[in-house]
């Protein structure tokens, strides 16, 4: 069995004295499509910011490719190959699309930080993966809520990430613009990157994880296959509430 | 020309003036040369107006400086006359007490600076906004109080309130010379503007001002990358103040750290347009000449009626007032904008950023 | 013994000049995030109308402490409606350069009209003072002390138990919601800036009696709002006032070491200012936002 390539072993993170993130430990295999689901204020963000560095942990230890990477500064954990977009999206405003998918380049982990001239050539081959080719001149404030979440992973991608980490890249997406998405993150997978998202969109999760983690009040509630886990009592408990989940199994 | 937007019109006609105005700067002061004299050359310079040219070039690489900081990086530094004053006081120093030469000295003006500002800004640019703003701004102050007043056995150190005096740099033309030292560290300053803009490193400092989160998961390092900002701000605004200190012959707190210089700096790449290679410069060129034509110090003097020569001084800086306050409410993102025909000056436009910015 | 009483008397009542004057630049700022540079001018603007009524009209100056008020206030909300209103929405620097320029034309207006003379206001009972022993206490800084936490404990009254002060809270909380349930922006805005020039405007007339004025001599107390305000921590009336009485305090002490201790008085409190910025951020007493 093929080494984990990321590990989260009792992760902790205290804001006061709330755990929202509360001895989480699982690991994510080289090449999976894992997904985090749970309800609101589950700890989801706040786990994934655990990992990319955004915050440091109170407890326990998260490795990546077998070394420990808590308590790295964010560019460090992007140097060494884990990438991430932002739920709500973080556009370079200034710049145009081209140049947000390219400043990725620019930086990123050690397969990326070309120099301008390549980074710039880059670009526009990651806009053609998440379909932004097109719109590659024009500036962020041009462009549309779902282009917007495109950039955001456009330019995650552009830093040659072996990791992927997605923050609801669904969210307010309709049907149409949720197929055009899954296509995108699939397209992603297919040229190496694990990716780990973090959805609510079930379709989402039943249609493209391998396997789902459950996290509710920041502990994980289950883990392992979509279906099987979707049908677990205690995460539609969770989710619904004891009174519909007894209704439920009536 | 017929069928150009206007927009574009204007661009031309500016890039025609800014061309011609530095063509002046540049070929002018070789009239006042002996050479040229001979040869009954009319002579287009004087010592008036290298005073004012090289305070001018000055401004320029001051407001440029900023600009890397303030500007590019957008951590709006209220204290960055203290780097010139450490660039004159490093320079003076060297030449009026371990008696080393100008030239020897000047370099390292620009090294003290920058390592000053590396020091300071570790903890400093861990604040944002209004924190940074106003911390900068108390180092400025401290830094002038300090060099005045710090005593070492029983003496001033820096010549204290009596200010520092540097032997005369002796040089035929010195008012040319000085001019074109000056003139030479502007071009610097723009050019390290215009190479930052198109390296790795301005993509990372511009990342770290649209979004200082963002930047840091793609990979940018963002405190090294600001400090380098802040240090290269520094070493800049610091060789200004060396060129200053020997061209001036004499330093001290008031002259050398003066308070006004930093709203001064930042006024004027606000003007020109923060962010771009030669905003910053077309706004000290501006407000510097507006500045010492309501001084009373161009040969072209104001003059209002009803109001007595001995309070111009004062009218001069009520009416600098009236235009700061005009111009940060009318025009927030610069005249480079307009001129660059990103968007054109009308009442619209005004209304625009008006609306933009009230409640 | 009693130099250090007396050293922590001068602090007290230096400190209770620093925290009137940092209250209201601390209101502007916590709720408007207005940092006002031109607040040393509305003192001085203050100073000068005290002095005005003193010297033309023989009114006591404590007496013209309720006029200074009122004046400054209409003052403040004439300007924070006519001008500042228009750039709050812009990125702080503009801020700073519009109060820049406003502090620009005050202070050359008052220098059009009072030229740059040093005047001051010497009531009859100016330099007398009561002694406890060997210690001295000036009446006129023990009544200035006493006027300051007055004005400190009437701002916290109106903004904690009037329509008013309740309508400035909702807006520092969050601007927009504020406007949701009915309160006028504009209006509030120009009074919370009002509240703040009136105190600034008392500040003034307190200083006159204590020091010589002149047109530029506000600007030393716009920087020392600063440090009493990051001092004691932005957020709270209570904490300003803390924050005055400390920097008092350590100012007093620092010129009383020998040598040259008071010409490094700004950058002692610059440093002082810094140090706290990088290490606790919310000053003494304020919450970490």
């Amino acid at each position: 069995m093929e080494a984990a390539q990321l590990e989260l072993e009792n992760v902790t993170k205290r804001f006061g004295g709330v755990a929202a993130v509360d001895g989480v430990t699982f690991s994510v295999a080289k090449g999976e499509i894992l997904g985090i689901i749970g309800p609101n204020g589950a700890g989801k963000t706040t786990l994934l910011n655990c990992i990319s560095g955004v915050y440091r942990l109170d407890g326990g230890d998260i490795r990546w490719q077998g070394a420990s990477i808590s308590g790295l500064a964010p560019h460090k954990v992007a140097r060494l190959g884990v990438g991430r977009t932002f739920q709500v999206v973080k556009p370079f405003g200034s710049m145009t699309v081209r140049e947000n998918a390219a400043i990725g380049s620019l930086f990123g982990s050690e397969q990326a930080r070309l120099a301008p001239k390549a980074a710039f050539k880059q670009a526009d081959s990651v806009l053609e993966l998440v379909g932004l080719r097109s719109k590659a001149d024009l500036p962020v404030s041009a462009l549309t809520v779902p282009d917007r979440k495109r950039l955001e992973v456009a330019r995650a991608v552009a830093t040659r990430p072996k990791l992927l980490l997605l923050d609801e890249v669904m969210a307010g997406l309709n049907h149409v613009e949720i197929d055009e998405a899954l296509d995108m993150v699939r397209a992603v997978h297919k040229t190496g990157v694990t990716v780990v998202l973090i959805e609510h969109v079930m379709r989402v999760i039943v249609g493209l994880c391998q396997r789902a983690v459950v996290l509710n009040l920041g502990r994980v509630l289950a883990d392992g296959e979509p279906e099987v886990v979707l049908r677990d009592e205690r995460v539609v408990e969770a989710y619904l509430g004891e009174r519909y989940a007894k209704r439920l199994k009536d | 020309m017929i069928g150009m937007s206007a927009s574009r019109l204007w661009n031309r006609i500016f890039i025609g003036l800014a061309l011609a105005v530095l063509a002046y700067a540049v070929l002018a002061p070789l009239t006042s040369l002996s050479a040229a004299q001979s040869l009954n050359v009319p002579l287009l310079t004087d010592r008036l107006w290298f005073r004012i040219a090289t305070i001018i070039a000055m401004f320029v690489v001051m407001a440029t400086a900023w600009n890397i900081i303030g500007g590019l990086t957008g951590y709006a530094a209220f204290g960055n006359v203290a780097f010139f004053g450490i660039g004159a006081y490093t320079t003076g120093m060297l030449i009026a007490k371990a008696k080393w030469p100008f030239l020897l000295a000047l370099p390292l003006s620009p090294v003290a600076a920058a390592a000053f500002a590396a020091l300071v800004g570790l903890p400093l640019l861990r604040l944002r906004g209004h924190y940074f703003a106003v911390a900068s701004l108390g180092v400025g102050v401290a830094v002038g109080e300090l060099v005045q007043n710090i005593d070492y056995q029983g003496q001033p150190m820096f010549g204290g309130a009596s200010g520092l005096f540097l032997p005369i740099f002796s040089i035929g033309d010195r008012g040319l010379f000085f001019f074109y030292l000056m003139l030479g560290a502007a071009a610097i300053s723009i050019a390290v503007t215009w190479l930052v803009l198109r390296s790795r490193f301005g993509y990372g400092l511009i990342a770290i001002r649209e979004n200082e989160e963002a930047a840091a998961v793609i990979g940018v390092n963002t405190t090294a990358y600001k400090v380098a900002a802040y240090a290269l701000s520094a070493a800049l605004t610091g060789l200004a103040g060396g060129i200053f200190s020997q061209w001036n012959v004499f330093i001290n707190q008031e002259n050398a750290f003066p308070i006004e210089y930093n709203v001064q700096m930042i006024l004027m790449a606000l003007l020109g347009g923060t962010g771009t290679v030669f905003g910053p410069a077309a706004g000290a060129v501006v407000l510097q000449l507006l500045i010492q034509f309501l001084s009373g110090t161009l040969p072209v003097t104001l003059s209002l009626p009803f109001v007595p020569s001995d309070a111009m001084p004062v009218i001069a800086q009520i009416i600098l007032g009236l235009m700061l306050v005009i111009v940060v409410i009318f025009a927030p993102r610069g005249v480079i904008d307009f001129f660059g025909g990103r968007s054109r000056l009308s009442l619209a436009y005004l209304r625009r950023s008006l609306r933009e910015t009230s409640i | 013994m009693t130099d250090f009483v007396q050293l922590v008397i001068i602090g007290l009542l230096a400190g209770g000049i620093y925290a009137v004057v940092g209250v209201g630049f601390g209101l502007v700022w916590g709720v408007l995030n207005i940092v006002n540079l031109a607040h040393g001018a509305l003192v001085i603007v203050g100073a000068y109308l005290t002095w005005q009524l003193f010297t033309s009209f023989g009114l006591d100056p404590f007496l013209t402490l309720p006029l200074d008020a009122v004046a400054l206030f209409a003052l403040g909300y004439l300007l924070q409606r006519s001008l500042i209103n228009r750039i709050v929405r812009a990125p702080l620097l503009f801020t700073f350069l519009l109060t820049f320029g406003v502090n620009l034309i005050a202070v050359n207006i008052l220098l059009l009209i009072f030229k740059s003379d040093f005047r001051s206001v010497t009531p009859s009972y100016s330099g007398q003072g009561m002694e406890l022993g060997s210690v001295v206490i000036p009446y006129v800084p023990l009544a200035s002390l006493g006027v300051s936490l007055l004005v400190a404990a009437a701002l916290a009254f109106v903004l904690n138990r009037t329509r008013a002060g309740l309508a400035i809270l909702a807006v520092a909380a969050d601007r927009d919601a504020a406007q949701l349930v009915g309160i006028d922006l504009r209006h509030t805005y120009a009074v919370t800036f009002g509240l703040g020039a009136a105190c600034a405007g008392v500040a003034g007339g307190l200083i006159a009696m204590i020091q010589a004025i002149t047109p530029t001599a506000g600007e030393p107390y716009t920087l020392q709002a600063f440090v009493v305000v990051i001092l004691g921590g932005l957020g709270r009336v209570s904490a300003t006032v803390v924050g005055g009485l400390a920097f008092g305090l350590i100012e007093a002490f620092a010129q009383s070491i020998p040598g040259s201790g008071s010409v490094f008085a700004n950058a002692i409190a610059f440093g002082l200012m810094v140090l706290v910025l990088v290490t606790r951020p919310q000053g003494l007493l304020g919450r970490l936002r």
